[in-house]
């Protein structure tokens, strides 16, 4: 590892002013999971690392409109234990919970993950699904983007130099849906996803057809995606082999794997359809059971 | 690892040409070139900064434009660079290939990469996605540098 000075504001502020200092020679560290990683194996050579470990505020997972809000710096194993989580959007507190080990959701925060960006994470893969929210500090102010349009690249994101993750929002599932988090870990249990999918099945007042549906995949391109085309077909439509054969079709379109040691892309294609099928099902039967027709 | 990329830019073929062959001012349609400078013997030497994943890289380098041939609009070049920092860096041999088209003209580059040090561990499917941006960013700005 190279040398490095090591800052520790107390501060969202003071932090914001170091990462100004410094410029694009910064790196923020949270949890430290990925970029610690990164810095060992000389990836990554920042000349300051800030710490926002002792920043004081930014950890609180909190009721929000109706939904939630939670602080960039609660960590996974918070967002996975806390009852509000549990409670209000359950498909979130799993989808943290399927995340590596335990160890690694002790030190890995909420919001250290989004900035990260790295195609093969869990949570994001939900919260696209939910239509989270990304808030957003700077020397210059705040700002909030849908999740949709923070991620741009490979590891890449919409922040500029010197801005922060501050919090993640999400708006709580209407009533009578079903939200399901399912990944495909031919390996180990700890390891990325080969493909990953989150779904959110929307009733219709008849509590038998869907009204919405939201598909978002993670592993199979260089972002987390939603796949919008297979949606489409299933606004109107009542759960049917058929439909979920067409959507697991037409969510292929969406997806551009990279070939790994996880698979290849053409198998990362196929297991999108798989993948997109059982999480659709279980969806569906979790808003059936919401809106009592079965 | 090789690539060919192409692109249509709706310019005459002589008057890409010409705007192409004078390099400091074809570089800063490249995202991310800074301050590129004519040294001797069509050799010139400029800084790079890009990011290929988690990794951002500052090039230092050259580039020899080693032929060039306006009869039948072809030209080739070297470039080498390396990050002091992260001690990598890069070697590439390019073609380009310049032809009439309806309504401007057809470029084809030809990439010959070779990447060292850590850079390199990343898989050839993220770089090359990386290039292919880097070449629809290239030719909107090529396009808006040639029309002015």
């Amino acid at each position: 590892m190279n040398a490095f000075d090591y800052r520790s504001p107390r501060s969202l502020d003071e932090a914001l002013a170091v990462l100004g200092e410094y410029g694009e020679d910064a790196r923020v560290v949270a949890g430290g999971t990925a970029l610690v990683t990164m810095m060992r194996q000389r990836l990554v050579q920042p000349s300051c690392l800030v710490s926002l470990r002792a920043v004081q505020g930014l950890d609180r997972i909190e009721t929000d409109n109706g939904g939630l809000r939670l602080g960039a710096l609660a960590t996974h194993r918070e967002a996975e234990t806390s009852p509000l989580v549990r409670e209000r959007i359950p498909v979130l507190a799993e989808t943290f919970r399927r995340v590596a080990t335990v160890r690694i959701r002790h030190m890995a925060t909420v919001g250290g993950a989004l900035a990260h960006a790295d195609p093969n994470q869990d949570p994001p893969v939900t919260l696209l699904a939910l239509g989270a929210r990304v808030e957003i500090r700077g020397a210059q102010g705040s700002r909030e983007l849908p999740l949709a349009e923070f991620f741009r690249d490979y590891y890449e994101t919409a922040l500029e130099p010197g801005e922060l993750v501050t919090a993640i929002r999400v708006a709580p599932p209407p009533p009578a849906s079903g939200a399901a988090f399912l990944k495909f870990l031919p390996r180990t249990a700890d390891d990325y996803a080969t493909v990953a999918a989150a779904a959110i099945v929307i009733l219709e007042p008849d509590g038998v057809r869907c009204r919405e549906a939201r598909i978002a995949l993670g592993s199979v391109g260089v972002t987390p995606l939603r796949a919008r085309s297979a949606e489409a077909l299933l606004a109107g439509e009542g759960l049917s082999e058929n439909l979920l054969r067409a959507a697991g079709e037409a969510a292929k379109t969406a997806v551009d794997p990279l070939s790994d040691h996880r698979g290849s892309a053409a198998y990362k294609r196929e297991m999108t359809a798989v993948m997109v099928g059982r999480a659709l099902t279980q969806a569906w039967e979790a808003a059936r059971r919401a809106a009592g027709t079965r | 690892m090789t690539f060919t990329q192409e692109c249509t830019i709706p310019v005459a073929r002589e008057r890409l040409w010409d705007f192409m062959m004078e390099v400091p001012r074809v570089a800063r349609c490249v995202p991310g070139v800074e301050a590129v400078e004519a040294l001797e013997g069509g050799t010139y030497r400029g800084h790079f900064k890009i990011q290929i994943g988690p990794i951002r890289l500052a090039l230092d380098g050259t580039i020899v434009v080693e032929a060039q041939d306006r009869d039948a609009w072809t030209a080739r070049m070297r470039a080498e660079a390396n990050d002091r920092r992260l001690g990598g860096g890069i070697r590439a041999r390019l073609g380009l290939t310049l032809a009439s088209a309806e309504g401007g003209t057809h470029v084809k580059i030809e990439t010959d990469l070779a990447i060292l040090g850590k850079i390199g561990e990343f898989g050839q499917p993220v770089i090359k996605k990386k290039a292919d941006a880097l070449l629809t960013e290239f030719a909107r700005n090529l396009q808006s540098a040639v029309a002015v």
